[in-house]
């Protein structure tokens, strides 16, 4: 397996705090990753640096061997990296349709697959049934429920076509149900190819998703391996234990 | 393909205006409504920064004083007819546009409004340190008496009243193409969140740049012919805060999401100020300006399209019914008269009136506030609005009745349709269905408990 992300070095400091110091990380084509860590490890700041939300300070960026540095944002979901937000943000003065019409019209236009009106229509409603929102197509996010919120995040992301999506804890706050829908729906699309990389509080879930598991811990990766594994690290159980 | 339709048939309007106008032939018509069209440009030019983007500009008199400068500076130069000079003014206003966006759309929200206010500062030191515009003096622009267009003679005015219209036919197409886009979701996307709209793939940035281009061409060009309107071009007026405060306040008033939210609102306000100007004074329009702004950003914050959208959604649900067409009929009919009362009974109080007339003032007044409320409360589906309304329209019979009676010779003709429309009102409201509407339901809480 090739590996699709590389990543080198990072760091990223906010004044005084180092938030992140020289991770190193490679996720290959098609795995399923999972990333935990306590409360302020570092994790969502790694999220925003993969994805260009914030600039890192130290390191490279490699996605399928080209160097993503300086590169913004919108510009990173057109090569194929999409992301879920931790906290949905939903773009709440459109419908629930239109949501996910946006990274059709814009994330994939640059991959010359320019879609009519039609072809958009049906594919709004094949996202829409995948994670199961059909009912809710002409609602506003403000009358969708936390659930719902979370769902049309998965599949606005989803709507990217992204070769790696990096769902920062979707299924916070979700019941034992919906949290294992959720954990089907990720398995279902990377079956079809697309990498995934996982960050959760819910062990549950993480362990029955992950092939791979990734730990940070203040800012620093601690442990890299098969999940089995890693949750007996004796490292890690310090880190979420105590001493 | 239907843009192309909608924007003939906004040109055909606007030669229609123009036609109408003609057929009226009173010259004062033309210079009024040149400054009401003039804003309905300002407005929806404002409003595909400020109403599509979020990005609220405090700068408007800035790019519309660069578009009436450089035509200054290109009449002492090398006169240019018109056409030619809103071409200059909108790439002279665009680049500054594009500039200004460049430097300051990495600052978010009030940030970005002081920015651009700071911009209107820094230019207007410019201009009046610089002689050769006329510095703080000013500068005269004469302007011919007449034109020929097209063979046709045109008095002058009647040229600029019509290339404003055309300008605004123009801009509006432009905002109504924007919304049914591509451009238009990744403008609402930048309105609604940012990151998200980047980890959507949305280039906010290069967005928010023809954004601030667009909107400082048009604002540019809406400046242009202002010399040739005015005659004499001073600073201070050019940059004056009427203009920013009225681009603000029309597409807030008329809604910000939609074209015709800022065509509305400026329609409106443009009209309303030019007959408190006749009637009470030109200092008075930016405080009625003012107090409707505040008005409306505390009871109606989404603009007079978002109340009959709110009232469409809740009263007609799946179609538009005769229920919901009539009551937004008379709703508006309230509404406007009684912003129209409130400029007369102003009006009548300004002159220092004796007692009768200070009696007819107050009365107006009251008749005013009940109009509007009950105006408000029938958009809203408030429980008592029908009755309320009911007694504000009766009210206005009675005032109508008596002025008809003490002033027989004037306005009897608008009096009376004015009486009729009242009448016609007070049955609507006591129709069974439209009292169905109103009657008080549960609200979610009731409901719970």
């Amino acid at each position: 397996m090739s590996a699709l992300l590389q990543v080198h070095g990072l760091g990223k400091r906010f004044g005084g705090f180092v938030a992140l110091d020289g991770i190193d990380l490679e996720v290959a084509e098609g795995e399923r990753v999972g990333l935990i860590g306590p409360n302020g490890s570092g994790k969502s700041t790694l999220v925003n640096c993969l994805c260009g939300t914030l600039a890192n300070e130290t390191g490279t960026v490699r996605f399928e061997g080209r160097a993503l540095d300086g590169l913004p944002a919108h510009a990173r979901t057109r090569l194929g990296m999409a992301r879920s937000f931790q906290l949905p943000r939903p773009f709440v003065s459109m419908s629930v349709a239109d949501n996910l019409k946006v990274p059709l019209l814009y994330a994939l236009g640059s991959h010359a697959r320019h879609l009519t009106e039609a072809q958009a229509d049906a594919r709004c409603a094949e996202l829409l049934g995948l994670v199961g929102l059909v009912d809710c197509a002409h609602k506003y996010p403000r009358d969708l429920t936390q659930v719902d919120m979370r769902k049309l995040e998965l599949a606005r992301a989803m709507a990217a076509e992204p070769k790696l999506l990096i769902a920062d804890e979707a299924m916070a706050g979700l019941s034992h149900s919906e949290v294992s829908d959720i954990v089907a729906l990720l398995i279902r699309l990377n079956e079809h190819g697309t990498t995934v990389i996982l960050i959760e509080h819910i062990m549950r879930a993480v362990m029955h998703f992950s092939q791979r598991l990734v730990v940070l811990v203040s800012g620093k990766k601690i442990a890299d391996g098969k999940p089995d594994d890693v949750i007996r690290d004796a490292e890690v159980e310090r880190a979420y234990l105590g001493q | 393909m239907r843009n192309t339709i909608f924007f003939g048939v906004s040109i055909v309007a606007a030669l229609l205006v123009f036609a109408l106008a003609r057929a009226l032939n009173n010259d004062y018509l033309f210079f009024a409504g040149y400054t009401v069209v003039q804003f309905v440009v300002l407005a929806t030019a404002w409003n595909i920064l400020g109403g599509y983007c979020g990005y609220v500009n405090f700068g408007t008199a800035a790019f519309f004083a660069l578009g009436a400068y450089s035509t200054v500076f290109f009449h002492k130069t090398y006169p240019l007819p018109i056409p030619v000079l809103l071409v200059i003014a909108a790439t002279v206003s665009g680049l500054v546009g594009l500039g200004t966006g460049y430097l300051t759309l990495r600052l978010r929200g009030a940030f970005f409004s002081i920015a651009t206010l700071a911009m209107a500062v820094v230019l207007q030191t410019f201009v009046v340190n610089w002689n050769y515009v006329g510095g703080s003096r000013g500068a005269y622009v004469i302007r011919p008496s007449d034109l020929e267009v097209f063979g046709v003679k045109l008095p002058y005015i009647q040229y600029l009243f019509l290339i404003m219209l055309v300008l605004a036919a123009v801009s509006i197409a432009i905002a109504r193409a924007i919304e049914r886009s591509k451009l238009g979701y990744g403008f609402a996307t930048i309105r609604d969140d940012e990151l998200a709209a980047e980890a959507s793939g949305v280039p906010t940035l290069k967005l928010k740049l023809i954004a601030t281009t667009l909107s400082g061409a048009l604002m540019g060009m809406a400046g242009a012919p202002l010399p040739y309107y005015i005659g004499y071009l001073e600073p201070a007026s050019a940059f004056g805060l009427p203009y920013a405060v009225n681009s603000i306040a029309m597409p807030m008033i008329g809604g910000t999401t939609i074209w015709f939210g800022p065509l509305i609102g400026s329609l409106l306000l443009g009209t309303l100020t030019q007959i408190a100007t006749v009637t009470i004074s030109s200092a008075v329009n930016l405080l009625l300006v003012g107090l409707l702004l505040v008005g409306f950003v505390i009871v109606a914050p989404s603009g007079l399209v978002g109340l009959l959208q709110q009232f469409l959604r809740a009263a007609a649900p799946t179609r538009v019914d005769a229920r919901a067409v009539g009551l937004i009929m008379f709703a508006s009919y309230g509404f406007i008269a009684g912003l129209l009362e409130v400029v007369f009974s102003l009006a009548i109080i300004t002159t220092s009136p004796d007692s009768i007339g200070m009696a007819v003032a107050v009365v107006g007044l009251v008749l005013a506030a009940l109009l509007l409320v009950s105006a408000y409360g029938l958009m809203t589906l408030q429980s008592r609005s029908p009755l309320l309304a009911t007694f504000a329209f009766a009210l206005s019979i009675a005032i109508g009745a008596v002025h008809i009676w003490l002033d027989p010779n004037s306005s009897v003709t608008y009096r009376g349709l004015g009486i009729a429309i009242a009448v016609a009102a007070c049955g609507w409201f006591q129709l069974r269905n439209v009292r169905q509407l109103y009657q008080p339901r549960l609200t979610d809480r009731q409901a719970v408990a």
